[in-house]
C-alpha cells in the first residue's frame, strides 16, 4: 500500500474533470426530472445522488492507495463473493417490477448486479492475462465458466439489461485478448442467429421465448414498430422521441420541458434522463454530454495503450466496454434506435449503486493510469 | 493487442458520432414535428357548452331555463392500457350511486359513436355527491372525468309541454341533416330541440359553444388554463302566451276531460274521450294566447336524456300524450265546417239571412239514391231561415245547399271555399310537424268522374274525406270573426339575445285576404250569434246567459267506422269587437255539448269574469 507524489504526477486530469462535469449535469437533469421546482419530495433523489457521488469519489480515492494488480491476486475471492451476493439477491431480494435485483441494506437499496459487472471485468482480465492467444476451445472453457455463472444468475433475476452488458464485456474482452476469430464468429454469430430464430418462431408460431418475460418481448416488438400500440408498449419510445426531438436546438429551458414536467415521459429521472436533457437543453445539451463521454473514452483508450501490463490493458478494455455499452444502449434507447432495457446512463441517471460502481470503475482507471510506468516503485 | 484496441476505439468513436447524428436528425431536422407533437400532448381542448336560450312568457315568467349540472365522461385515450374498462366502470359504480348496468349500457351505446380522442358521455346529470366522489377519487378512476354542463329545466313541468317541446341527444340523422345544411356546430351527444318551440327555434336557442384550451398532464388532468373562447349563450324567446292564462286553459281542459272520463266509467252508454285540445288566439293578428293539448307530459323527463322505461311508457300509452293534437290531429271538423258551406251559399247561391229553407222530416234524399241522409235531430224542424239553420246546425238544410252547389258548380265552389279558408294548407304556425289536413281536391277537376252528388252533400256538413287540424279551424273561425283576413298564427313574439337586444320581432303576418263581402260576414256572424244566444241555438246551454257575448259554432263529427264522434266548438268573443277566438276539440268526445263548458270556462277566465251560475 503506497501512494507517493511522484506517481500522482501521472494522473490524467481530464478523467476526474469530465466525470465531475457529467455528475453535475446529471444532478440538474435529475432535479428537473423529479420536479424539485414543484415537488419537494424530489429533493430525496438529489440527496441520494449527491451522497452516492461522494461515497463513490471517496472509494475511488481509497482505491488509489492500492496497486490495481492486487485485484488479480484476489480475483477468485472477488468472483466468489459477487456470485454469493447474486444468489442472496435472487433468494431474498426485493421484487421490483418483475425482477429481483435489489438488496435492501437499511438506508439504501443496493443493486448487486451493478457490482457484478466490475467483478466480471476483474475476473476476465485476470484469467485472460495468462496467454497472448486463444486458439483452442479448451482455452475458452475457463473464461466461459466464470462468465456463465453470474450471467445465468442475473438472467434468473430477470435483469436482461445487465446480462447484455456482461455479454458485451465478454465479447469485447475476448476479442481484445486475442481470441481466435473463428470462435468469436461461431459463439456470437451462432448465439445471435439462435436468438433471431427464437424471435422469428415466436412471431410466426407463437412459441415461448426462454428467459424472456412478456414485457421484455413487448419491448422488442415495440422497438421494431412503436406505432403498434402507441398508448401501450410503444408509449415509452414514442414519448421519449417526442421529448428529445421537441427540444430542437436549444431546448425548452431547464424545468420547462412539457414532456418531462407533465409526466408524459416515463422513468424520466432514471432510464430516460437523457430525454429530459434533450428536451430542456436541446441539441446543444446532447452534444455537450456526447462530447464529454467522447473525451472520457478518448482518455480511457489513452490509459489502455499506456498501461504498463496486459492485465491493466484488459481491465481498461473491460471498463471501456462497460461504459460504452451503457452509453450506447441508454442513449440509443431514448432515440429509438435501441430496444428498451433498464440500463442507466453512467453518472447522469438517478441511482446510487450505478453511481458508486461507475466511480469505482473510474477509480480503477485512474489507478491504472497513475501506475503506467514501471520506474516508480 | 494494440491493433485490437485501436479497432475498438474506432468503433466507439463511430458509434458516438452516429448518436450525435441521430440527435441532429430528431432535434434539428425533425424538431418542429416533435415539437408540435409535444404541444399536442400538452394541450387539450375542452368544449364549454353554451347555455341554451330561455323560453319566457309575455310577462317575463321563465318557462324553460338552464341549471348547472355535471356529466360523467370516459376518455378512452386516457384509460391506461392495462386497465379494463368494465372494471373501471365497476369501480365508478362501487363509489357512486350509479349502477354498473346503466354505466356499461351507456358506455356501449356511445362508444361506437365517438372517436377515441373524444370524451364518451356515460351519464348525464349526475348528483352533486357523485360529482364530488368522482373528482376526489380521480387517481383510482383514470380516464373518468366530470364536466360541467347545463341541464334544461322546464320550470312548470307539464305546462305548455307540447308547445315548448323538449330537447334530446342529437341523432345521427339530425347530424347528417345539419351537415348537409352547412351547419357543423353539432357534435355527437349534443342536445338538440326535438319537438315544439325547442325544435322550431333551435338555431336561435342553441347559442355557440366556447372552448377552453388547457394544459394537461399525462393523466389528462388539467394543469392550467391556456386560453378561453367564451361561449355565446343562446337567445331567449318571448312568447305571446301568458303563463297564468295558459295554465288556466290547461287546467280547464284537463279537469273537464277527466270528469268526462270519470262519467264514462260510471255510465256504460257514454264513451270516454281519448284526448282533447284547446286554442285561444287573437283573431286580429294571429297571436296564440293559449294552447293546450290533453293528455300532456312532464318535459323534465326528457332533459336528462329519456330512459328506456320512460320511452316505453310514452310509446305504449294509447292516449298518445306526446301528440300535440292542436297541430297534429287531422280529423273531420263536422258541423264546424258549415260556416264554409254557408260562405259558399251566400257567395255563390245568393242566399240571404232571410232565405227560407224547409226540413220536413229530418231526411234528405238524393235523386236515384234510396238511402236518406239524416239530420242529427230526428223528425223535421219545419221552416228555418238561413241563420236559424246555422244555429240549429240543421244538416238537411246544408245537404240541400250542398246539393244546389253541386248542381250548379259540382264540388268546385265548396271545395274552393274550404281552400280559401286555409283548410288545405298548413297554417305555418311556428311549431314543427304541423299536419296540413286535407280537402278533397278532386272536386276541383271538372272531368274527374269520381266526384258524386253524395260527396258534395257529405262535404257540406264537414264530413266525407275532409280532414282538418284544430289550428286550421281556429284560424278559419278567426277569419270569419275578423271578416276575411287569414293570419299566420304565432306563438313567439320576440327573440332577444343574451345582451337583451331584440333580434327578431314578430309582426302579424297575413296569409290571405279572403275578399268576400262585408254582408256575407254579417250573415255568418248573425248565424253564429244565434248558435249561442238564441233560444234554439246548439250552444245556448252555456252561452245564452253568459256574462260575455260569444258567437260560435258547434260540431259533432263522425269519425268513420267508429260509433263515437269528435266534439267541436269554435267561437269568438266579444261579439262586437272580437278579442279572442276559442277552439275546443274533444277527441272521441261523443258530442259537441261537452265542449261548451270548456269553451265557456276559458272565455270567462280570459275576461276574468266570475262564475255567476252555480
Amino acid at each position: 500500500m503506497y501512494l507517493n507524489k511522484k506517481i500522482l504526477k501521472n494522473i490524467n486530469i481530464y478523467i476526474p474533470i469530465v466525470t465531475l462535469l457529467l455528475i453535475i449535469i446529471g444532478l440538474f437533469a435529475v432535479s428537473s426530472a423529479v420536479e424539485v421546482n414543484n415537488d419537494t419530495t424530489g429533493y430525496i433523489y438529489i440527496q441520494k445522488q449527491i451522497i452516492a457521488a461522494i461515497l463513490g469519489i471517496v472509494i475511488a480515492i481509497i482505491i488509489q492507495f492500492f496497486d490495481y494488480r492486487l485485484l488479480k491476486e484476489y480475483y477468485q475471492l472477488i468472483f466468489g463473493s459477487s456470485v454469493i451476493i447474486l444468489i442472496m439477491t435472487y433468494l431474498y431480494g426485493a421484487n421490483i417490477s418483475g425482477g429481483r435485483r435489489w438488496i435492501d441494506i437499511g438506508i439504501v437499496n443496493f443493486q448487486p448486479s451493478e457490482l457484478s459487472k466490475i467483478a466480471l471485468i476483474v475476473v476476465l482480465a485476470s484469467i485472460l492475462d495468462s496467454k497472448e492467444e486463444y486458439n483452442s476451445l479448451k482455452d475458452l472453457l475457463l473464461p466461459f465458466i466464470y462468465f456463465i455463472i453470474p450471467f445465468s444468475l442475473i438472467i434468473m433475476g430477470n435483469d436482461l439489461g445487465t446480462a447484455l452488458v456482461l455479454l458485451f464485456i465478454l465479447f469485447i474482452m475476448l476479442f481484445v485478448a486475442g481470441i481466435n476469430k473463428k470462435f468469436l464468429y461461431v459463439f456470437f454469430g451462432g448465439g445471435f442467429l439462435t436468438v433471431l430464430l427464437i424471435i422469428i418462431f415466436h412471431i410466426i408460431f407463437n412459441t415461448s421465448i426462454p428467459f424472456l418475460k412478456e414485457y421484455q418481448i413487448n419491448r422488442l416488438i415495440a422497438f421494431i414498430n412503436p406505432s403498434i400500440d402507441p398508448q401501450g408498449i410503444g408509449y415509452n419510445i414514442i414519448q421519449s422521441k417526442i421529448a428529445l426531438g421537441s427540444g430542437k436546438l436549444t431546448g425548452k429551458g431547464l424545468f420547462q420541458g412539457t414532456q418531462n414536467q407533465l409526466n408524459f415521459l416515463p422513468e424520466k429521472h432514471n432510464d430516460f434522463v437523457f430525454s429530459v436533457i434533450g428536451e430542456e437543453i436541446g441539441f446543444v445539451g446532447i452534444i455537450v454530454v456526447l462530447v464529454l463521454f467522447f473525451f472520457l473514452f478518448w482518455n480511457f483508450f489513452k490509459i489502455a495503450t499506456e498501461a504498463k501490463d496486459r492485465f491493466g490493458k484488459l481491465m481498461m478494455v473491460g471498463i471501456i466496454s462497460l461504459f460504452f455499452f451503457h452509453v450506447l444502449e441508454n442513449i440509443g434507447m431514448t432515440m429509438g434506435i435501441m430496444p428498451i432495457t433498464g440500463i442507466p446512463l453512467p453518472f447522469i441517471s438517478s441511482g446510487g449503486t450505478s453511481m458508486v460502481v461507475s466511480l469505482i470503475a473510474i477509480g480503477i482507471a485512474i489507478n491504472i493510469n497513475i501506475r503506467k510506468k514501471k520506474i516508480y516503485f | 493487442m494494440k491493433n485490437k484496441i485501436k479497432i475498438l476505439k474506432i468503433f466507439v468513436i463511430v458509434i458516438l458520432v452516429l448518436l450525435a447524428f441521430r440527435a441532429f436528425q430528431l432535434q434539428i431536422l425533425e424538431g418542429e414535428y416533435y415539437y408540435n407533437l409535444s404541444e399536442g400532448n400538452r394541450t387539450s381542448f375542452r368544449p364549454i357548452t353554451a347555455p341554451r336560450g330561455k323560453i319566457i312568457d309575455k310577462n317575463g315568467i321563465i318557462l324553460a331555463n338552464n341549471n348547472l349540472s355535471h356529466n360523467l365522461y370516459l376518455l378512452p385515450n386516457e384509460v391506461p392500457p392495462n386497465v379494463d374498462i368494465s372494471l373501471l366502470l365497476r369501480n365508478v359504480s362501487k363509489l357512486t350511486s350509479l349502477s354498473y348496468e346503466l354505466l356499461s349500457e351507456n358506455y356501449n351505446y356511445s362508444k361506437d359513436k365517438v372517436n377515441r380522442e373524444n370524451a364518451l358521455l356515460i351519464k348525464r346529470n349526475i348528483s352533486q355527491r357523485d360529482m364530488i366522489i368522482v373528482t376526489e377519487n380521480k387517481k383510482e378512476l383514470p380516464g373518468i372525468l366530470v364536466r360541467e354542463s347545463s341541464l334544461r329545466e322546464y320550470v312548470y313541468d307539464n305546462l305548455a309541454a307540447h308547445m315548448i317541446g323538449y330537447i334530446g341527444e342529437i341523432s345521427l340523422e339530425e347530424l347528417r341533416y345539419n351537415s348537409t345544411q352547412g351547419i357543423n356546430s353539432y357534435h355527437v351527444q349534443d342536445m338538440i330541440g326535438k319537438t315544439g318551440l325547442e325544435k322550431e327555434y333551435e338555431p336561435y336557442l342553441k347559442g355557440s359553444n366556447g372552448v377552453r384550451q388547457i394544459e394537461v398532464n399525462n393523466l389528462g388532468e388539467m394543469v392550467k388554463v391556456l386560453g378561453i373562447k367564451p361561449p355565446i349563450p343562446g337567445n331567449d324567446i318571448i312568447l305571446n302566451i301568458d303563463y297564468n292564462f295558459q295554465k288556466e286553459v290547461e287546467n280547464i281542459l284537463s279537469d273537464h276531460i277527466n270528469q268526462l272520463i270519470k262519467l264514462a266509467e260510471e255510465d256504460e252508454e257514454m264513451y270516454s274521450p281519448t284526448g282533447g285540445s284547446a286554442i285561444v288566439i287573437n283573431p286580429n293578428n294571429g297571436m296564440i294566447l293559449a294552447m293546450a293539448s290533453f293528455p300532456d307530459f312532464d318535459l323534465n323527463t326528457f332533459s336528462g336524456g329519456l330512459t328506456e322505461k320512460d320511452f316505453e311508457k310514452f310509446s305504449s300509452d294509447l292516449m298518445k300524450p306526446l301528440l300535440n293534437r292542436n297541430i297534429m290531429a287531422a280529423v273531420p271538423p263536422g258541423s264546424l265546417f258549415k260556416l264554409v258551406t254557408g260562405t259558399a251559399a251566400i257567395e255563390y247561391l245568393n242566399v240571404k239571412q232571410s232565405t227560407e229553407f224547409v226540413d220536413d222530416n229530418g231526411l234528405f234524399y238524393l235523386p236515384n239514391w234510396s238511402r236518406p241522409f239524416k239530420n242529427w235531430h230526428s223528425g223535421g224542424e219545419g221552416k228555418l231561415n238561413f241563420t236559424k239553420a246555422i244555429a240549429r246546425s240543421n244538416n238537411i238544410i246544408f245537404y240541400k245547399i250542398g246539393y244546389q252547389l253541386y248542381e250548379r258548380y259540382r264540388g268546385e265552389k265548396l271545395v274552393q271555399t274550404a281552400i280559401d279558408y286555409g283548410l288545405d294548407n298548413k297554417t305555418n304556425i311556428d311549431l314543427p310537424e304541423e299536419k296540413s289536413g286535407s280537402v278533397p281536391k278532386m272536386a276541383l277537376d271538372e272531368y274527374d268522374g269520381n266526384w258524386y252528388p253524395g260527396d258534395s252533400v257529405n262535404l257540406s256538413i264537414g264530413q266525407g274525406g275532409l280532414l282538418t287540424t284544430p289550428i286550421q279551424l281556429v284560424n278559419y273561425i278567426s277569419a270569419v270573426a275578423n271578416q276575411g283576413t287569414l293570419y299566420q298564427p304565432f306563438i313567439v313574439d320576440k327573440i332577444i339575445d343574451y345582451e337583451g337586444k331584440v333580434i327578431y320581432d314578430q309582426k302579424p303576418k297575413v296569409l290571405k285576404k279572403l275578399g268576400f263581402d262585408q254582408d256575407l260576414y254579417q250573415i255568418l256572424h248573425q248565424g253564429m250569434k244565434e248558435v249561442t244566444m238564441s233560444s234554439y241555438g246548439t250552444a245556448r246551454s252555456t252561452f245564452r246567459d253568459f256574462p260575455i257575448k260569444v258567437a260560435g259554432k258547434t260540431g259533432t263529427a263522425q269519425t268513420g267506422t267508429e260509433e263515437v264522434s269528435h266534439g267541436w266548438f269554435g267561437g269568438y268573443a266579444p261579439i262586437d269587437n272580437p278579442e279572442i277566438t276559442v277552439l275546443v276539440f274533444l277527441e272521441n268526445g261523443s258530442s259537441s255539448s261537452y265542449t261548451l263548458p270548456i269553451a265557456g270556462d276559458i272565455i270567462k277566465k280570459y275576461f276574468k269574469v266570475n262564475d255567476q251560475k252555480t
